[in-house]
């Protein structure tokens, strides 16, 4: 009875740790449309758009949904993950947080 | 004729840098105590009401920080802990906080690159 318990436990701690992950390359290719505004390297092209190079990459998975439901608010944004699928948010957000930029700065 | 050109670029990208950023970095740094604790620390989180690493700021654009300050004071952009330390902001605050964070940032370098 122990055993199941701890067993049931581990599981149930443990679900947050295998939380699906994005494919960077996949992302890669899939960032096509967003260099446009982001830059190719994640670096925008204008001030008023942010950088999005090195940025963490759950952060990025939460801001691209928002934008999908409308939690977060922004016309140019709105249209671009409107085609969006779960699967592509993951990889979009795996390829630009692994390229170089922004930082935590204290 | 070498140590004018580097000359030129040193003058070219401070002048970039200053163009770029109309608060004031040095000022900012003296307003960011109420950021430094979330956005300070490497791996914080947020904890309500979804979990998900706080953004990155060093090296963001500064007018982008800007707008997202002033939409988290307007309540556009909802976050109640955001919200409430935007509202504590004056809009030079905004600026200057902007600017600490954007220092150095490539989106700041570019511009001389261009030239």
């Amino acid at each position: 009875m122990k055993m199941h318990m701890l067993a049931a436990a581990i599981l149930l701690v443990s679900g947050t740790a295998f939380a699906a992950s994005g494919d960077a390359e996949a992302g890669r290719k899939k960032s096509q449309p967003c260099q446009a505004c982001h830059g190719q390297s994640g670096i925008s092209v204008a001030p008023n758009f942010p950088n999005l190079a090195g940025q963490n990459e759950d952060y990025i998975v939460h801001v691209l949904k928002h934008y999908k439901n409308g939690k977060r608010k922004n016309p140019i944004m709105q249209g671009q993950v409107a085609n969006l699928t779960d699967r592509d948010i993951l990889d979009l957000a795996a390829h630009f947080s692994r390229l170089q930029g922004l930082q935590v700065k204290y | 004729m070498r140590p004018l050109r580097i000359l030129a670029a040193v003058g070219l990208s401070a002048t970039a840098l200053t163009a770029y950023a109309a608060g004031d970095a040095a000022a900012g740094r003296n307003k960011v105590y109420q950021c430094q604790g979330c956005h300070g620390i490497v791996g914080w989180k947020t904890a309500f009401p979804e979990v998900y690493h706080v953004p990155k700021l060093g090296g963001q654009n500064a007018e982008y920080i800007v707008a997202a300050l002033k939409e988290y004071k307007s309540g556009e952009r909802d976050f109640a802990t955001m919200r409430a330390i935007a509202g504590t902001l004056s809009d030079q605050d905004m600026e200057d906080i902007a600017a600490y964070y954007s220092a150095g940032s490539k989106a700041a370098a570019a511009p001389a690159e261009k030239k």
